[in-house]
């Protein structure tokens, strides 16, 4: 009989999969270095993108100054990307971290305790799940004003319904299980199962559940900054198009134009092959499959 | 059996796939029609969406050219040079006073349905339109009852204003003239009647409209007067300048129907074969505002000044408008007789800003770059204002606040929709910025403009952004107004122009060229005036236009 | 008990979704900033009256609560009031651009629909192989591009550089095309903004498709239809597929709200004066009416939607039948 694995082992079991997955682990190296782009953006990038440059360098194709060329007020686009990557991974993170954990709290609540909470709960689960997002978000968004704070909010709030759903299935398929049973029986309190026992379940489930939230809230940053509603003085992939497709020279300017939408796709697509690759772990019998 | 009918309908829905895919590619072919069309591009964000009469005509691009096409008004604004006033459904008119006026009207016009076009339609008119909407409230047409409207006959009108009007240009500027018969059962709201015939009686008549799609206009046949050459106008919209630009290139639009193009479009369209640039000199005027209402720094005469000598002109004509702008310094267009060209110039100096903020104590007591106020010992920082759907004066205003910041002084920016930025902007009283853009198309018969910088109290509520209070620039004005002596109205209007730019409630900016792209190849005869070939004052073009021989 | 209880308890949760949303829409738009009447009249010289008539027009003269009444009384009417930027009641302006949107959106998920169970299904059942893996991965490609982006992509190519394409708008302008030459020239239209909503949804048909049957496949009525001696690809249609289409059934509901989204993005990018479309020119005027009102659209829609998607659902899986 195999032992059960402590948390360190799970991890390093948990990576190895992930690297051994051929989608996994591309996703991973292109996420990773996308994060290592947004914190060294600084040094990376070549000149101060804020600030617009000299009157010459507008619109100029790209060229060794200036590798993705310049946009209508000569600031580098190649910088421009650089520091946008910060603002996705940003909302992607922080959007993401809030839904999943908001979720994840509903979810447990729900499932746990059942009954009356289940219901008030889910029923409100339910009425937001009918929303369509995204006319919602520009809604919210267009209300509360242009910002990168009001989008993390915004996106959360569309969010964390889907996640509230799936951790309760798991957890009431969980509370079922012996282990509860045993840990009841010994006279652990509601609380102590709920997060000493039932939580450490769902972790798993928690992360894939991240890992496509972060995905939705990339894209719904992307979309509301380029129909407007985000912050027109922050730097983002999105508000790059935004102004390009505002501009009148957007059929003229493809290095203006090409680079924020491939920066978004890889981004996303990254997150998506890592989300994939942990749902494939995740499945009973994978890691058995690969010989573990 | 079962294999190959399963066959057959891959087979089957394979085909209708094609046929579909064949019909979209087939792309289109216009009927090629005999007839001369003129056709205008749009934005959509600029497009009419319905006919009813309102801000809309007044207020969108769309609305402020095609109004003029269907309707008469009873005298118009003349082309360049001079923007003389001349006769339209008014044959001519007359006035002793400049407060009661008679104007004698056309006796063959004729409205799009056949009825004939009477005085009774210009009382109508004079009277309702002002009343059923605010937008067309003008100080020209502004009469107390209607009993001041006599019909002297079917073609005679006389009215007397509120108050009198001198100057150049008669009263009741710009005004559509209503059929009363048709009009005549909404005149307690005339914005809510639809008003989808749009009957007129102007040289163009209403063919087809599609909200936010297209205008579709023929010539009116039976025009009294001097009828049009084009047979057909049409106002297409596009989705953004892209699309436009590109219908231009390809030949759908003849040329752009109000803002012109982007400066960075100038040299493309300039290689494009048939397409010739016309850079005329803008009707709009760009300008800072100043809240004098908030209690910051910039109630203090020297801020403002130094904050003018601060900002490079030059360097935002040249980043924003890539060199197609004007300096202003006044209200007044610098080509008209009243423009006073002795005004106190603000040239980029920061060294001379710095200097004055200087010795008037606004030192950076601690070291964070950013200048203290002596009253407050605060950072001076202020709320630049700005509609983030003006992407140019958004433009503006970074290039404004990193200029001003390199003199001491620290600006936010404030972007918001545009309709908040009315609101705010409108009212200064509640304190929503510390300075804000401001534009505006005052056009050669522009003394409406100086409301703005009338006193809350003199009757200025409502137009005055700045909440400038000089009760002594009150009466200047007032005297403008009112004096019937060309001479001694210059001089008062050189007086006005002296105060503003001393006083500083607004501080023009720029003037921003008007880049206007057309086609050379089928149509000639465009007539260019102040902002182009087509907007609120020019409807030459459309009148002019003609096929090329 | 049983189907008769759940299409009550179905219904009366749409109708209890749709009071909720009703109250949502009217709390979010009270809540913005900025007067709307004043938002109405670029023109500052509104006098003091004429705001107070408009204010009284629209009824935000009254406390909020009877605002709501007002709100909720208009509704029952189908009243949606007036369109601030329009002028005209909502629901004409709303209804003048369903059909351009509907016709938008079923050809684009016909189209979708088709293409991507196909190729989900073939994807899962030969799972684990070459082609598996590479449509696996163009899925999720597909899937990751935000429609609007797609949309620039197209426009860029198609329309500009090399132009087969319109620029945008459903019709050729003042063109006088009738019948046949109508049809084509809306097609030819529809095609761009058309293709740039089905990548997303093959994208996502794909994947759906594929994992549902990669389940089924595991099931054990396949392997004893195998066992059977019965041909693949028989088993596929017969079997396989039928099953895991349900899934696929239940997604397309919840896939609303989704196509929502790539309407709006597509609309927006290609001019189609379609309800999408309006969502954007509405915000980009602070026009609340409408906003609320396509709003309202939408939700319901999508509850209708998930609503019928629920009742059929219900017919078809037995196992719903027998719950009590």
């Amino acid at each position: 009989m195999r032992r059960l694995l402590n948390q360190t082992e799970k991890l390093k079991l948990f990576f190895k999969l992930l690297f051994g997955h051929r989608m996994g682990l591309s996703g991973f190296s292109i996420i990773l270095l996308f994060m290592f782009v947004s914190v060294f953006a600084p040094l990376l990038a070549t000149v101060d993108p804020s600030r617009s440059g000299e009157f010459e360098n507008i619109l100029l194709s790209p060229s060794s100054q200036f590798w993705f060329g310049t946009d209508d007020l000569a600031r580098d686009v190649w910088s421009q990307i650089l520091y946008g990557a910060r603002v996705s991974l940003t909302v992607g993170f922080i959007a993401a971290f809030i839904t999943v954990v908001t979720g994840t709290l509903v979810g447990l609540v729900a499932g746990y305790y059942g009954k009356l909470a289940e219901e008030l709960l889910m029923r409100i689960v339910d009425f937001f799940m009918m929303l369509p997002e995204l006319p919602l978000m520009i809604v919210l968004a267009a209300v509360l004003g242009p910002s990168m704070w009001n989008i993390i909010f915004v996106v959360s709030l569309v969010s964390w319904p889907t996640t509230a759903r799936v951790v309760r299935s798991q957890v009431l398929s969980l509370k079922e299980r012996p282990f509860v049973e045993a840990s009841r029986c010994i006279g652990a309190g509601n609380v102590k199962l709920m997060f000493g026992e039932i939580l450490p379940n769902v972790v798993p489930l928690m992360f894939a559940q991240a890992v496509i939230m972060i995905t939705e809230a990339i894209y719904a940053e992307a979309v509301l900054s380029f129909l407007g509603l985000g912050d027109p003085t922050s730097i983002s992939w999105g508000m790059m198009l935004h102004f390009a497709f505002e501009s009148g020279v957007m059929a003229r300017a493809l290095w203006w134009v090409m680079p924020p939408i491939f920066s978004i796709v890889a981004l996303i697509v990254s997150f998506s092959l890592l989300g994939t690759a942990i749902s494939d772990i995740l499945e009973p019998g994978y890691k058995e499959q690969k010989g573990y | 059996m079962v294999g190959r009918k399963n066959k057959h309908t891959g087979l089957v829905v394979c085909l209708m796939g094609i046929c579909i895919l064949m019909l979209t590619f087939s792309g289109n072919v216009l009927a090629k029609s005999k007839k001369a069309r003129l056709s205008v591009g749009f934005t959509t964000e600029e497009a009419l969406a319905n006919l009813q009469t309102g801000e809309a005509w007044q207020y969108t691009e769309m609305g402020a050219v095609f109004w003029p096409l269907i309707y008469d008004q009873l005298w118009i604004l003349g082309p360049p040079p001079n923007y003389d006033p001349l006769p339209m459904l008014a044959t001519h008119w007359e006035t002793e006073d400049f407060q009661t006026w008679r104007f004698y009207l056309q006796k063959n016009a004729k409205f799009h349905d056949g009825k004939p076009v009477k005085a009774a339609d210009v009382a109508f008119t004079l009277w309702y339109l002002p009343k059923s909407d605010p937008s067309w409230d003008f100080p020209d047409n502004d009469i107390e009852s209607k009993k001041l409207i006599k019909l002297i006959d079917d073609y005679t009108i006389e009215f007397t204003l509120v108050n009198k009007w001198p100057g150049k240009y008669p009263p009741a500027s710009w005004m559509p003239i209503l059929p009363e018969h048709i009009w005549k059962p909404h005149k307690r709201k005339l914005t809510r009647f639809k008003n989808e015939k749009a009957i007129g009686s102007g040289p163009f008549k209403l063919k087809k409209f599609k909200g936010g799609e297209y205008i579709w206009m023929v010539k009116n046949e039976d025009y009294w007067g001097e009828k049009p050459y084009v047979d057909e106008v049409v106002f297409k919209s596009f989705g953004g300048q892209d699309a436009l630009n590109l219908a231009l290139k390809k030949g759908e639009v003849e040329f752009i129907g109000y803002n012109g193009a982007s400066p960075l479009s100038v040299e493309d369209f300039k290689k494009t074969k048939n397409v010739d640039v016309a850079v005329s000199p803008g009707i709009e005027l760009v300008w800072i505002a100043f809240n004098l209402h908030k209690k910051t720094a910039i109630q203090d005469k020297v801020v403002r000044q130094a904050i003018m000598y601060g900002v490079d002109r030059d360097r935002i004509i040249k980043m924003v408008y890539l060199g197609y702008a004007k300096p202003a310094d006044s209200f007044i267009y610098p080509e008209l007789p009243e423009h006073n060209p002795n005004l106190p110039q603000y040239d980029y100096n920061p060294e001379v800003a710095k200097k004055m903020l200087n010795d008037a104590g606004y030192v950076d007591k601690d070291g964070d770059g950013i200048r203290n106020d002596p009253k407050t010992g605060q950072d001076i920082v202020l709320e630049f204002l700005v509609p983030s759907d003006w992407p140019q004066e958004v433009k503006m205003a970074k290039l404004i606040r990193e200029q001003v910041k390199d003199i001491g002084i620290e600006v936010k920016m404030k972007v918001v929709d545009l309709d908040t930025y009315y609101e705010f902007i409108y009212t200064p009283m509640d304190d929503k910025f510390d300075l804000s853009i401001s534009a505006e198309e005052p056009g050669p018969n522009g003394s409406w403009i100086w409301e703005f910088v009338r006193s809350f109290e003199g009757g200025g509520k409502g137009w005055n952004q700045s909440y400038y209070n000089n009760p002594k620039f009150d009466a200047f004005l007032e005297s403008y107004l009112t004096e019937t002596d060309l001479a001694k109205r210059k001089e008062f209007a050189y007086k006005l122009q002296e105060i503003i730019a001393e006083d500083l409630p607004c501080a023009l900016l720029v003037r921003p060229d008007l880049i206007g792209p057309y086609r050379t190849d089928k149509l000639e005869g465009h007539v260019e005036a102040m902002g182009g070939f087509s907007n609120w004052i020019n409807s030459w073009s459309y009148f002019k236009i003609k096929p090329k021989e | 008990m049983g189907l008769r209880g759940f299409i009550f308890r179905k219904i009366v949760a749409a109708c209890l979704t749709i009071a909720a949303i009703v109250c949502v829409n009217f709390v979010i738009f009270r809540m913005a900033p900025g007067d709307p009447i004043r938002m109405m009249f670029r023109d500052p010289r509104v006098s003091a009256e004429n705001l107070q008539l408009m204010k009284e027009k629209f009824g935000l003269d009254k406390p909020l609560s009877g605002q709501f009444v007002a709100y909720v009384k208009g509704l029952t009417r189908g009243d949606l009031g007036l369109s601030f930027s329009h002028r005209r009641p909502v629901l004409e302006v709303i209804a003048e651009k369903i059909p351009p949107t509907l016709l938008l959106v079923i050809s684009a998920l016909i189209i979708a629909v088709f293409l991507g169970v196909v190729l989900g299904a073939l994807a899962g059942w030969r799972s684990g192989t070459r082609f598996d893996t590479f449509i696996l991965t163009a899925s999720l490609t597909m899937y990751s591009i935000p429609t609007f982006a797609l949309g620039i992509i197209f426009l860029l190519i198609f329309a500009y550089h090399i132009a087969i394409f319109p620029l945008g708008g459903i019709v050729t302008p003042a063109s006088g095309f009738e019948g046949f030459e109508l049809v084509r020239d809306v097609l030819w239209h529809m095609f761009l903004p058309a293709i740039s909503i089905v990548i997303w949804y093959v994208g996502e048909y794909v994947l759906l498709t594929r994992s549902s049957m990669i389940d089924v496949m595991g099931q054990e009525y396949i392997t004893t239809a195998r066992a059977k001696g019965l041909k693949n690809f028989r088993i596929l249609k017969r079997h396989a597929l039928r099953n895991a289409m349900l899934p696929v059934v239940t997604i397309t509901g919840v896939n609303l709200g989704f196509a929502v989204a790539g309407v709006i993005e597509a609309e927006t990018v290609f001019s189609w004066p379609g309800v999408g479309r309006l969502v954007y020119d509405a915000v980009s005027k602070r026009d609340y009416p409408l906003l609320q009102g396509v709003f309202l659209l939408f939700a319901f829609s999508v509850v209708a939607a998930n609503l019928i998607i629920d009742l059929v659902y219900g017919y078809i899986d037995p196992r719903i039948k027998v719950r009590s």
